[in-house]
């Protein structure tokens, strides 16, 4: 049997800042325009809500966990009538999964690139012709040390 | 007028194309651009959030403190740039705790955020500022042969509470733009559909992409309209893979908003980088401009 993890309730309010989730009446409203859900049924905000209040750490955080199907659309944050925004949420655990290792490897991806270039794309050299085809200037980014020592605070 | 452009990672560095077309309307109607070279990743609001909330507030918070220097509102032409930029502007006028946390880590690099211009999409200032009129009035070859159908994208719209555009479920802004070019806005059924680039499993993202070709093909429309790199990523070059995937040959050119306006305004089709698109078919370049433009 599952039993409420009270000390992942805890972690996740912190993390979260609040605990909207507690508001949750389960009606479903955020369920039906989830573009997630339409295409893949076992996604469903409701249930992951549900979950959320439970404490299901290994369902939500674990190396199979649905959250990562999310689109981050916002209609859930858009339909649900107490103001839990779901979509809030379900980024908190996935700022979670990060301490246990189980997020997604594009995270890490998107991450070191920001750290290393400070964007997120990397140049290439079909695309400096190209700028140069349409008279535009070398793309240059300045104060990257900045966001380094930032990003390694 | 005077705005900073934020032109984020995907455009520059992956479509050019819109970076150029951008340029060529704002100077059409007089709009100065005052770039600034030490803007970086927005952070993008997906996985970079979900990575790390803390410095995705601090590095959003580091781009929007480059234009106060200037007292320039931040202008983005990319739905993931508006969503993590209006987003952390909003929350840190809210918040003055959170302003005061992610500020200290900003003091250690010499900078403050002070929470004085705002970030909005280009399409607004378009809408709302310089308006439709003046756009109108700086076409000169208006597409009336084209039928555009519109994707929205998740970002301009939403959350409402932040983004005040208009109601997400009744949006009318680009429809409105589209008819200051001359074009024709084609209503179609998946036209709030997400683009569907964020999901882990890939049969969601192109399902949902054939949704939406499904609805453009349904509605006639000669393309498909919208007003974000992200999303032109997944149906431009996702049409191919989605193509293949399905065994079914779409053919739905795509094609970024300032594109349309800047063709309108005369600019040629190589100036605005169409044929860089995957998807391009003669018979829709020939629409776009049936007399080539000497450049
Ligand atoms: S709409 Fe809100 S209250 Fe209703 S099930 Fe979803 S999260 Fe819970
Ligand atoms: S943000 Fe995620 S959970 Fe919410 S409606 Fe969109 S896909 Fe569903």
């Amino acid at each position: 049997m599952k039993k409420v993890n009270y000390e992942f309730r805890d972690k996740l309010n912190t993390v979260l800042g609040g605990f909207a989730h507690n508001y949750c009446y389960q009606c479903g409203a955020c369920v039906g325009d989830c573009p997630a859900h339409r295409f893949l049924p076992e996604f469903n905000p409701r249930k992951i809500m549900l979950q959320a209040i439970y404490g299901l750490e290994e369902d939500l955080l674990g190396p199979d966990s649905l959250i990562w199907n999310c689109t981050n659309c916002y209609n859930c944050y858009e339909r649900c009538p107490q103001e839990v925004h779901p979509i809030e949420v379900i980024i908190a655990l996935k700022n979670m999964t990060r301490e246990k290792g189980t997020q997604s490897p594009t995270v890490e991806n998107i991450l070191q690139r920001v750290n290393e270039k400070g964007v997120t794309v990397i140049s290439t050299e079909m695309i400096k012709k190209r700028r140069a085809e349409l008279g535009l200037p070398e793309y240059k980014l300045e104060g990257k040390e900045e966001i380094e020592k930032i990003m390694n605070s | 007028m005077q705005l900073m452009p934020f032109w984020g990672c995907m455009i520059p560095l992956k479509y050019p194309q819109m970076e150029s077309a951008v340029r060529f309307t704002m100077e059409k109607l007089n709009v100065d651009l005052i770039d600034d070279n030490r803007l970086s990743c927005c952070p993008d609001p997906i996985y970079f959030k979900a990575g790390d909330k803390m410095k995705w507030l601090i590095l959003a918070a580091r781009n929007i403190s480059i234009a106060e220097e200037k007292g320039l509102d931040l202008i983005t032409m990319c739905s993931g740039c508006t969503a993590t930029l209006c987003e952390v502007n909003h929350h840190l006028k809210e918040d003055a705790s959170l302003k005061k946390e992610v500020n200290k880590k900003l003091k250690e690099i010499g900078r403050e955020y002070k929470g004085t211009v705002e970030v909005r999409h280009l399409v607004t200032v378009l809408r709302d500022d310089i308006g439709l009129k003046k756009i109108r009035d700086s076409v000169k070859v208006p597409l009336e042969d084209v039928k555009v159908a519109i994707h929205y994208g998740c970002h301009l719209l939403k959350p409402s509470a932040i983004m005040k555009v208009e109601d997400p479920l009744t949006p009318t802004i680009l429809a409105e733009l589209i008819k200051a070019t001359g074009a024709v806005p084609v209503d179609h059924k998946e036209y709030l559909m997400c683009c569907g680039k964020a999901c882990k499993d890939v049969d969601i993202s192109l399902n949902m992409t054939r949704a939406v070709f499904e609805s453009v093909e349904e509605s006639g429309a000669d393309c498909l309209g919208l007003i974000c790199p992200t999303c032109f990523d997944s149906f431009d070059i996702g049409q191919l893979r989605i193509s293949r995937h399905f065994q079914k040959d779409f053919q739905i050119p795509v094609i970024y908003y300032f594109q349309l306006l800047a063709l309108a305004q005369g600019a040629t089709i190589e100036k605005v980088g169409i044929p860089y698109h995957k998807i391009m078919p003669k018979s829709f370049i020939e629409k776009l401009q049936p007399e080539p433009i000497m450049a």
